[in-house]
């Protein structure tokens, strides 16, 4: 990394992780989102994991791996979703996402 | 539960504390009801905001967080590293950029001034009905009763959608829209852009920023940061996504657009929503019904003009008329008295403009427009610009841009159809 | 034989991801919203619990600024009785010792309790000393890491929880204990409990007009903890190593990495 130009670097992607990283969430300990991910197996496109914003959902084979922490609360994958397999709710208590900026 | 509403508002957002502020300072007991920690901080928009009816819903914009008005504007067409860019400076002042979380705080912070009863941290989960009339709210094991409520809960209409009065969110009804904001020192971003002190740029783009997907990109400048994202129709997403909507973005970070304007920045905020799409689909079969009249992005009132989006004025607009048809309905909120709501709405500048651009969803659905169209314009201009000794003749530029990739009868009713529609 | 339950919060940035400035080497504090202190919900939790078990009322009471005020509307929306923002200019920049003087006196000026529940540490400072010093003001006795409460009439048995035994401790009445942290998922805020929280408003802010403290023992000034250097762990270069191949072969992949590394 040392050795890349400083030009080089700033033109580099930041990974998805490190740009969350700047948001501020309260996070519920109950999940907001559940996901039948028996119903994910034979899903075709999984759209879910190309357009949740902040990849909380990932594949591992065949499988879809969900996790809700990082939800900024769009409600994208539950309308993407052909399979229904997503129950989604907002998350009580005022946890959740908490946008500063935008 | 001794106290008693008048209104019940469900959210807190631009619709939802319009609607509150104007029935408060009428002196209408209301309850606006927020999900979210303090009103804003589940709100994001792109970037800008029209003032005047903002200006009339609130009676003033006294000290709203205005960060910069828009007096630039640009419309860029992207074909990879090509770009042609449009610019118009004017005089400006119609719109300024802001953080729509700090925005929001401002008009609910109104309502609460006007007397509204503001109670956060907590979500309406569906509407009570009684005698077949929408009688108040429901969230977890308690109600809250009211003689009319106001749906102001935004674009992810569950409460609707609970009630059963609003058929579930599908591909056509709604985009999703991504951004990061992104720390830049003020005096760099008025050197950048030319702009004064509380000058500011509104900028869209489209074409392959969107890997030919129906959707585009924006680019705010705010007072020291910039607002970057894109909007990506979920109708074409679904099958088209190529990959994942935050690598697409950070590429337009990084890309020859922006990079040497963000490349010092320190990214603030990422965040997302989702945006009202096709406004025949999204929009509810009626805006209103016994006891209930539904506002902002639940109503589905986002003007998409092609060049610009119109979402956060106009809900404040609905929730204003909102509370002047609840006013004028003097105690009777059958769906007959409230349907002056509608009736106004469709008057108003909100209804008009709705009717006139509907078409825009339309254009926008036509992949040409992100692949094809992008690809022939900087070709063409290219082969006009770039040339060692000899240069190129309109006409033959035009042809060679155009081999395979759009017929002439097909340019020719495309933008037939772009001159019907915008 | 209803309890009447004090329970202490502290309303804190939420430091859940902390943003280093690249340049300054600061905290990025910009914008940075408070939240209630998780470890103290669940001494809230705990405090409601025995309430709805036994009867009485849960006082929620907290040192800081006015804008604090936010935290105890978040408490009493989960069902706290009362809350009291204990808020004076000459209480700022006070250490542990300092505030748990304050908070010593606000409860003995509140006078009527039966226990008091704390939690076991916050967040922004991690001390864990308040519970200690506050039972030590008001010669309470103390036990920590509280998961239960029995109430016995004159007293409480109290299930504490360690690592490797649960202990149990029989206490006379009036008692201090601070609930372990994680114990206990807090309760949500309910639309009944908030609406009560904004239309009866059960705060009060006292400042110390109402508590007529010594401002030598009360602040910086009664603050003898001094904060010499802060210096920051440097962080440590990730990485980004993925290991490919099924799951087996990739967990030993990344155990013998980890061992190379003298993780494990």
């Amino acid at each position: 990394m040392s050795s890349q130009a400083p030009e080089e670097r700033k033109r580099r992607k930041i990974r998805l992780e490190d740009l969350l990283n700047n948001n501020i969430w309260d996070v519920d300990p109950r999940p907001h989102i559940k996901l039948d991910t028996s119903k994910c197996r034979d899903c075709n496109y999984k759209p879910c994991v190309l357009l949740c914003p902040t990849g909380c959902y990932t594949t591992h084979g065949d499988d879809v791996l969900f996790s809700y922490e990082g939800c900024v609360e769009c409600g994208t994958c539950r309308v993407v979703c052909p399979e229904e397999a997503i129950t989604w709710e907002y998350p009580r208590s005022g946890r959740g996402i908490h946008f500063r900026f935008s | 539960m001794g106290d008693r509403f008048d209104v019940i508002v469900i959210g807190a957002g631009p619709a939802g504390s319009s609607a509150a502020y104007n029935l408060a300072k009428k002196g209408f007991r209301v309850a606006l009801i927020e999900r979210g920690r303090k009103p804003g901080s589940k709100n994001m928009f792109g970037g800008r905001v029209y003032a005047k009816p903002l200006e009339e819903a609130f009676d003033g914009l006294g000290k709203a967080p205005i960060h910069r008005w828009v007096v630039k504007e640009r419309l860029s067409i992207v074909n990879k590293e090509e770009y042609v860019t449009v610019e118009y400076t004017g005089r400006g002042r119609k719109s300024f950029t802001t953080y729509l979380t700090d925005l929001t705080d401002w008009m609910a912070g109104r309502a609460v001034d006007a007397g509204a009863t503001l109670i956060t941290e907590v979500v309406v989960d569906r509407l009570l009905m009684r005698d077949g009339r929408v009688a108040g709210i429901v969230s977890g094991d308690d109600e809250l009763e009211a003689d009319v409520v106001v749906d102001a809960e935004g674009v992810n209409r569950l409460v609707l959608e609970r009630s059963g009065l609003v058929e579930r969110l599908t591909l056509r009804h709604v985009a999703l829209g991504v951004k990061e904001v992104i720390k830049v020192d003020k005096g760099d971003i008025e050197k950048f852009f030319g702009l004064g002190e509380d000058e500011g740029l509104a900028w869209v783009f489209m074409g392959s920023v969107s890997d030919g997907l129906p959707g585009g990109g924006f680019f705010y400048t705010n007072r020291d940061s910039l607002s970057l994202g894109l909007v990506i129709y979920l109708e074409g997403a679904v099958q088209g996504m190529r990959r994942h909507i935050y690598d697409m973005v950070e590429e337009l970070r990084i890309g020859p657009l922006f990079s040497r304007y963000v490349e010092n920045g320190r990214i603030m905020e990422y965040s997302a929503h989702m945006i009202p799409a096709d406004p025949r689909a999204i929009r509810p079969p009626r805006l209103v019904w016994d006891g209930l009249i539904v506002t902002g992005d639940a109503a589905g009132l986002l003007i998409n003009m092609g060049y610009t989006y119109r979402g956060v004025d106009t809900a404040a607009y609905s929730g204003m008329l909102a509370a002047k048809a609840i006013e004028e309905a003097d105690g009777d909120y059958s769906a007959s008295r409230l349907k002056r709501y509608e009736e106004m709405l469709r008057n108003s500048y909100v209804g008009r403009d709705l009717e006139k651009f509907r078409g825009v969803h339309d254009l926008y659905m036509n992949p040409r427009l992100f692949n094809e169209y992008p690809a022939l314009l900087t070709g063409l201009l290219r082969r006009l610009y770039e040339f060692d000794y000899e240069g190129y003749k309109f006409s033959k530029a035009f042809s060679e841009a155009r081999r395979g990739l759009v017929s002439l009868p097909r340019i020719f009713l495309d933008l037939l159809e772009v001159y019907r529609k915008l | 034989m209803g309890l009447d339950i004090i329970v202490g919060i502290k309303y804190v940035p939420n430091t859940t991801n902390v943003n280093i400035d690249p340049k300054t080497g600061t905290l990025v504090r910009e914008g940075v919203p408070s939240v209630v202190n998780p470890h103290d919900l669940v001494a809230v939790e705990l405090a409601l619990r025995l309430r709805d078990r036994y009867g009485g009322s849960v006082t929620a009471i907290s040192m800081a600024p006015p804008h604090a005020v936010a935290g105890l509307e978040h408490v009493l929306g989960m069902g706290v009785d009362r809350a009291i923002l204990v808020s004076d200019r000459v209480f700022a920049g006070a250490d542990t010792l300092a505030t748990s003087y304050v908070l010593a006196k606000t409860i003995e000026k509140i006078g009527r309790y039966d226990l008091i529940v704390m939690g076991q540490e916050t967040i922004d400072s991690s001390t864990g000393h308040i519970g200690a010093q506050v039972a030590s003001w008001l010669d309470l006795p103390y036990v920590y890491y509280a998961i239960d409460v029995e109430y016995t009439g004159d007293g409480f048995i109290v299930t504490r929880e360690l690592e490797d035994r649960v202990e149990r401790y029989r206490l006379a009445k009036p008692a201090l204990i601070s609930a372990k942290m994680y114990s206990l998922e807090p309760r949500q805020v309910t639309l009944r409990d908030k609406l009560r929280a904004v239309i009866e408003r059960p705060i009060e802010t006292w400042s110390n007009k109402d508590l007529g403290l010594d401002p030598n023992c009360v602040g910086l000034r009664g603050s003898p903890t001094i904060v010499s250097k802060v210096e920051f762990t440097p962080k440590v270069p990730r990485k980004n190593i993925i290991f490919e191949g099924d799951l087996r072969e990739a967990v030993r992949k990344l155990v013998q990495a980890l061992v190379e590394e003298g993780v494990i």
